[in-house]
């Protein structure tokens, strides 16, 4: 048997309607959190189910064999089980493509992380010759006349705040902002950034790529956000957002997309809504069984 | 032991404050005012910042003459541009708190504050 079409329509329903599904939905901008973990499962469950239809389309005639070692290999993943004592060619195959999707993903992750790593790197350092540290705030003071906050993620992370920002801004409102940032080095949103990006690089004409990448940035704003909330008002965090939002130069109206900026600002002021513990519990529940599911699908259990 | 990138710090700031060619030695000294710190390590971190493209240097008679190649107000300027310029190529190395917004964005902010009867700072 073979089981390479019903992958591939669970491909299509993870990266087609799926991401669909899932913008539409409410509840991901009221648990973001829980909203970036089904994004990164649909990512992670789409790659399986890609690499494992890549084997199985392969193998035409792989029939699986009883036990474990017979279902890893049927799975493409039982590199070191000596199950067929001459691995024909399709053996190989079987087991190459599916390497070469993974490796694909994990390269283009390795390579996003690389190259903002390097970015950062080379920001962080004009920025240690010019800018001002301030153990009060806890952040490098830069001299600038827009009002802007900013992050440098990673090893030696760094809170950029401009001296414009610090002298429009109240006290509360500053702290705020740079909770803000600071949850997002605490998060290390970066690699989930990155992950997005590598997905991106790899399956750029998916839907769910492209959904997941724009989505992931608005959902880790929102946690930062909800983190900066644990200790300020909602007002600080609001009326800062206004004033930085407000006293720079305003874009070309060239950004399509709508701006999560006002999202934010909405979801920040509007009631606290937490999602009902059961829908949290069953999407929690599909967010660790998804990334499975491709595997299910391939070696059904009993056969 | 201070991190090289504390030292280029410091002799960047001599050259920004002075805004006027200056010798090694003259560096070397006004930082041994508050530390002890080596004129070789000093000529060093300054020929990579020359390097780096920080300073621009100019021979007088058997000595190099160095400076600042641009003001301090313009080099954190044009940091900051750079922290806060987003294009597609160049994904989210820096995460901004809040993007560049247009006058219908903005006018939704102020809208959405008004709605909830609170006020923003004058």
């Amino acid at each position: 048997m073979n089981a390479a079409p019903a992958l591939l329509g669970y491909a299509a329903v993870v990266g087609i309607a799926a991401p669909r599904l899932m913008v539409r939905s409410a509840w991901p901008h009221r648990a973001p959190a829980l909203g970036a973990a089904i994004w990164l499962a649909l990512m992670v469950s789409f790659t399986l189910a890609t690499a494992l239809a890549a084997s199985q389309l392969a193998t035409p005639t792989e029939h699986l064999h009883a036990g474990l070692v017979g279902l890893l290999h049927a799975c493409g993943l039982g590199t070191g089980a000596p199950v067929a004592p001459n691995p024909t060619t399709a053996d190989r195959l079987a087991l190459a493509m599916p390497l070469a999707v993974v490796t694909a993903i994990v390269g283009a992750f390795l390579f996003h992380l690389a190259r903002a790593g390097l970015t950062r790197a080379r920001h962080r350092d004009r920025l240690d010759k010019v800018g001002v540290r301030s153990d009060r705030l806890r952040a490098t003071v830069l001299m600038h006349g827009t009002p802007a906050a900013y992050c440098l993620p990673g090893l030696r992370s760094r809170i950029v705040v401009s001296d414009a920002a610090v002298r429009l801004l109240t006290e509360e409102q500053l702290d705020a902002v740079l909770e803000h940032e600071r949850a997002h080095v605490a998060g290390r949103h970066h690699l989930l950034i990155a992950a997005a990006e590598a997905f991106a690089t790899v399956f750029p004409w998916l839907p769910l790529a492209r959904r997941a990448r724009a989505e992931m940035a608005v959902l880790l704003e929102m946690i930062a956000d909800d983190r900066a909330l644990r200790s300020h008002s909602h007002e600080a965090l609001a009326t800062a957002m206004y004033e930085m939002a407000a006293g720079r130069a305003p874009k070309g109206a060239f950004g399509a997309g709508g701006s999560a900026a006002v999202l934010r600002m909405k979801r920040i002021l509007g009631p606290r809504r937490a999602p009902h513990p059961a829908l949290w519990g069953s999407v929690a529940s599909v967010a660790l069984a998804v990334p499975l599911l491709p595997l299910l699908v391939a070696c059904p259990p009993g056969v | 032991m201070r991190r090289l990138g504390e030292l280029e710090a410091e002799i960047m700031d001599r050259f920004w404050r002075w805004n006027r060619p200056a010798t090694v030695r003259e560096v070397v000294d006004d930082i041994n005012l508050h530390r002890d710190a080596a004129y070789t390590t000093v000529t060093t971190v300054t020929t990579i910042l020359f390097h780096k493209g920080h300073l621009t240097r100019a021979r007088n008679g058997r000595i190099w003459l160095y400076k600042a190649v641009g003001s301090r107000e313009a080099y954190s300027a044009a940091l900051m541009e750079d922290g806060l310029e987003v294009s597609e190529d160049r994904p989210a190395a820096l995460v901004q708190f809040v993007e560049n917004l247009d006058d219908d964005e903005i006018a939704a902010l102020r809208k959405a504050l008004r709605d909830v009867g609170r006020r923003a700072k004058q």
